[in-house]
């Protein structure tokens, strides 16, 4: 129990942490000066302490949606599996439950985004609400296919089994699996094929378009979801796909967890140094290229068993 | 870990189908000569064959290392258009080409079933056979489909080396030498148009 | 040894090639004559000879068509010399022309004397991929959309024939280990394989990728645009001596095959045949230049080579081979006197030829167009008769008689199209247009005249002999 508490709050104190990385890395490779890796604890500190200011034609919804974007993710971090063996984990719940959380965060989001004051939001929800419901599919086949694989649905079940018996006779099936659900990490987040979340320019922003109103605690509370969405992610990434050094002695298991949280923001960080953002109507074309190794990783585990 | 390097090797056919770009499609072949040599030298090393160990690290060079070299070359060289955009629709392709991958495992699940060993590989290299044929079809432009000609290669000698054992040296020398040919004569073709 | 006795003429070729020496065309024939020595003495060599161990093998039928082909190979070369009397050539391309024309010959001198898949494999797409580079010294538009067409269809083409060659291989393996390739080998041990369904199917896909090479349904028209847009010796190696390869490769495989079932490769390939000849014959009736018309006229016969072999009857099959392979190529070679006024006009074409080298002219494309539609004393309206009794002997043993009667006259009708076709195109060029005058050149009637001894060579009792000797 005691490492299940504190697994959490490593993941939630890391969180921002990540997200820092990924800029400061990419700012470094762009042989620009980068930010400390630490700039978004700064920022958080500073919006803290900054005024909210609320538009006047905005309803409720603007004052109670951020916590609703918050909480449902910090529900979903009580439910990840475990990254030590022997580790307390919440066995009862299954994958759909998570993704059914993280699409009432998302839900919110965009709640919040067509309850702005200015034209911007209606926008970025809309096109945020055109890449879920996309995002959607390819997501329950990966999470249908890899829990096939592992023998049981439920995410904790299923990485403690993967990590006991990794399935090496379905590793193709596991691989497919396993660039899908890395295809849907960067849809989810915002990153950058789908999403470029350092812009404001209103052909591109999606994310950014539905919190441009928002202010202060507020704002605080928005990135706080973005950065536990992002680990909430990368910690199902990297224990479904890698689920390796999980029966470990506890410190050293925590700290290769990291590192595997460390090496997804790496790849995370190269792949948005190197490509460009996708046309909004080009979106389409990657998740489904997602789609297609969803399906194909469930029907070769199906047909061929490999 | 072959079945893993048997993934990579799908994994790039179907990135490759979806591409528009034919750097991206050159590198995209590399790599699937990459995993397919790595195949080939496991393959090998497992059976403790030196005549599949040999082509491997073969494919390894030539197919991974020379042969992109090459083409990138002949396509900075000769100005070739480097957006290909596939003739059929992507949104479309994302319902066929999972439905023609369904088809060739079911076809090729007799056969797979009759070779017995490692059944999964002859079914994967047979639908990346016909992935290489779409890849062919979808495209107008020259270039991508030398490079379709040259994955459908590939997938041949994938089938060639799970389905049997790795085929005799001197058989699998002669396919060597005819794709780099093959290689020889594009270049040729390539040149004449440029000239003139 | 052999071998090399074999490619050096080619070898010799290939390395002239790059000296850009204007006089080079003359020896160049001279030196491809070379390649009759070592063929002909195959010939006094008891079978079969071991040329490189079990790899190359030389058995009487190979040494056949090794001996038709070098003919064909001769004659083109003959003709060669004034390609560019004839077409616009420079002398790089024309230079280039011969050395791929030598990889081209290499490729299928191993393919035809191949005992072994891989090498044959090996052989026909070396050949296909030096046509490429024949096909693209003609510098019009038209020939280098051509070749890449010819590159990427070839491609896939060759590319299932290794497809079935290694399902073949995987299903002989288990028993034969890595002599699973060679084919006299696999027609001994053809009972014991464990997966014959197997080997049906790898025969099936060699086949379709075979028939897809020679054109045949539903890709009839590629070859015929291919040999359009190149220049006319193009057609003429096609028809004459890269079919002859592929054919030899159908006859290897096709004989394994007829041997595990029979019944079910004949009714295969029938059907495939069937429908090709339905489709070429009225594309026949509708083709408006010489290139095309031969082009498919090629294809009919190639039908009917293999209806004749599938069916058992190998010697009128062997026979229609080698009169096919030596009328086509004479008249692809014509083609380049025919067209001289142009690509499609057929009237007139056989008027105003004189002097002692027109007149011949006429009267041996004359005798050739006529043998091509199987008029008597061709060696064609013997293979066919026989062919044909051949295909009811075989449906005797079963009782599908009427049903085969009535396949033959369906057969017969659509021949008669071409026939009719031919004949009237013979007329609307004797008799029809103005009249222009036309050159013809020594070596290019030394060439059919060649052709036309080597026809006429078929029919004599010793050919007739060794060819009813060969028994597959």
């Amino acid at each position: 129990m005691i490492l299940y508490i504190f697994t959490i709050l490593l993941l939630l104190i890391i969180a921002p942490l990540l997200i820092g990385m990924i800029k400061s890395l990419k700012m470094f490779l762009l042989y620009k000066k980068p930010v400390s890796i630490f700039q978004p604890y700064a920022t958080f500190n500073k919006l803290l302490i900054k005024e909210v200011i609320i538009s006047h034609e905005s309803s409720i919804i603007t004052r109670i949606a951020p916590l609703l974007v918050l909480s449902p993710l910090l529900i979903v971090l009580l439910f990840l599996p475990p990254v030590v063996h022997g580790a307390y984990y919440i066995g009862f719940v299954d994958a759909f439950t998570i993704i059914g959380l993280i699409s009432l965060s998302t839900f919110f989001l965009m709640l919040l985004g067509l309850d702005s004051g200015n034209a911007f939001g209606g926008m970025g929800s809309s096109r945020e609400a055109f890449i879920a419901s996309l995002v959607e599919p390819a997501m329950v086949l990966t999470i249908f296919s890899v829990g096939l694989m592992a023998k049981d649905l439920g995410v904790g079940n299923a990485s403690i089994n993967l990590a006991t018996h990794f399935p090496i006779e379905h590793a193709s099936s596991f691989l497919f699996a396993g660039i899908s659900f890395f295809i849907l990490l960067l849809a989810e987040n915002g990153r950058l094929p789908i999403d470029n979340p350092e812009t404001h320019l209103e052909l591109t922003m999606v994310h950014e378009a539905m919190i441009l109103d928002i202010s202060g605690l507020y704002l605080a509370i928005i990135e706080m979801a973005v950065s536990i969405k992002f680990i909430v992610f990368a910690s199902l990434f990297v224990t479904l796909f890698m689920p390796y050094g999980v029966n470990l002695i506890a410190p050293l298991a925590i700290l290769v967890f990291v590192a595997k949280l460390i090496l997804v923001s790496v790849v995370v960080a190269l792949i948005e140094v190197n490509g460009a953002k996708l046309r909004l109507f080009k979106v389409p074309n990657l998740l489904g290229i997602s789609i297609v190794f969803a399906f194909l990783s469930l029907i070769t585990f199906y047909v061929l068993g490999a | 870990m072959i079945d893993f390097f048997i993934g990579l090797f799908m994994a790039s056919f179907l990135i490759v189908l979806f591409s528009g770009r034919l750097y991206r499609l050159i590198f995209w072949y590399a790599f699937n000569s990459l995993a397919l040599g790595v195949i080939t030298i496991l393959v090998g090393v497992e059976h403790i064959d030196n005549a599949l160990v040999i082509s491997g690290g073969l494919t390894l060079i030539l197919k991974a290392g020379v042969i992109p070299f090459v083409l990138k070359n002949i396509s900075q060289r000769f100005n070739l258009i480097r957006e290909i955009n596939p003739t059929v629709p992507i949104h479309y392709s994302i319902i066929l080409i999972p439905a023609i991958i369904i088809f060739t495992l079911y076809l090729a699940e007799p056969m797979s079933s009759m070779i017995g060993v490692n059944s999964n590989y002859i079914a994967i290299s047979i639908s990346s056979f016909f992935l290489a044929l779409i890849l062919m079809i979808e495209h107008k432009s020259v270039a991508p489909k030398i490079i379709a000609f040259l994955m459908m290669e590939n997938a041949l000698f994938l089938l060639g080396t799970t389905a049997t054992k790795g085929m005799p040296m001197f058989v699998e020398l002669g396919i060597f030498f005819d794709v780099m040919m093959a290689i020889v004569i594009i270049n040729l073709l390539f040149k004449e148009e440029h000239v003139k | 040894m052999i071998l090399l006795y074999l490619i050096t003429p080619a070898l010799i070729m290939f390395f002239i090639s790059f000296s850009h020496h204007i006089y080079l065309r003359r020896i160049l024939p001279i030196t491809n004559l070379m390649v009759l020595i070592p063929t002909l003495y195959l010939f006094s060599l008891g079978k079969p000879y071991a040329i490189i161990g079990e790899y190359l093998v030389a058995t009487n039928l190979n040494s056949y068509i090794l001996l038709i082909s070098s003919i064909v190979a001769i004659g083109v070369t003959l003709a060669l010399i004034t390609l560019n009397k004839h077409v616009k050539i420079d002398n790089r391309s024309y230079i280039k022309f011969y050395r791929f024309f030598a990889l081209f010959w290499i490729g299928l001198i191993l393919s035809i004397m191949s005992n072994n898949m891989g090498i044959y494999w090996i052989g026909l797409e070396m050949a296909t991929l030096s046509t490429v580079y024949m096909i693209k010294t003609n510098k019009s538009k038209q020939a280098s959309k051509e070749a890449w067409n010819y590159m990427i269809v070839g491609a896939i083409a060759i590319s299932l024939i290794l497809f079935g060659i290694i399902l073949i291989y995987a299903s002989a393996k288990p028993i034969l280990g890595e002599e699973a390739m060679n084919f006299a080998l696999l027609k001994e041990h053809i009972h014991e394989i464990k997966n014959p369904f197997l080997f049906e199917l790898g025969f099936v896909i060699v086949s379709v990728g075979m028939f897809i090479k020679m054109g045949f349904f539903p890709m009839n028209l590629w070859l015929a645009n291919i040999e359009r847009a190149s220049f006319y010796p193009v057609g003429a190696l096609f028809s004459g001596i890269l079919e002859s390869a592929i054919l030899i490769g159908f006859f290897q495989f096709s004989m394994i095959a007829m041997q595990i079932d029979k019944e079910a490769t004949f009714s295969f390939v029938f059907i495939y045949l069937f429908l090709t000849i339905s489709l070429v014959s009225f594309l026949i009736f509708r083709s408006k230049d010489f290139m095309r018309l031969f082009s498919l006229s090629g294809v009919e016969h190639m039908v009917l080579i293999i209806l004749f072999w599938v069916s058992g009857g190998y010697f009128p099959a062997l026979l229609h081979f080698g009169a096919h392979a030596f009328l086509k190529p004479a008249l692809f070679l014509s083609t380049g006197v025919l067209e001289s006024q142009g690509r499609y006009k057929i009237a007139g074409a056989l008027k105003g030829y004189h002097g002692f080298e027109g007149k011949t002219f006429w009267f041996i494309v004359g005798f050739f167009i006529l043998a091509i539609v199987s008029l008597p004393p061709s060696p064609m309206f013997f293979s066919e008769i026989y062919g044909f009794s051949a295909m009811i002997t075989l449906a005797k043993e079963t009782d599908s008689l009427l049903w085969m009667i009535l396949a033959i006259t369906i057969l017969l009708l659509i021949l008669s199209i071409i026939f009719y076709k031919f004949i009237e195109i013979y007329q609307s060029m004797k008799y029809e247009g103005e009249e222009v005058e036309k050159i013809v050149y020594k070596s290019e009637l030394l060439a059919f005249l060649l052709f036309a001894v080597a026809t006429i060579g078929l029919i004599m009792p010793q050919t007739i002999t060794y060819l009813k000797a060969i028994h597959g």
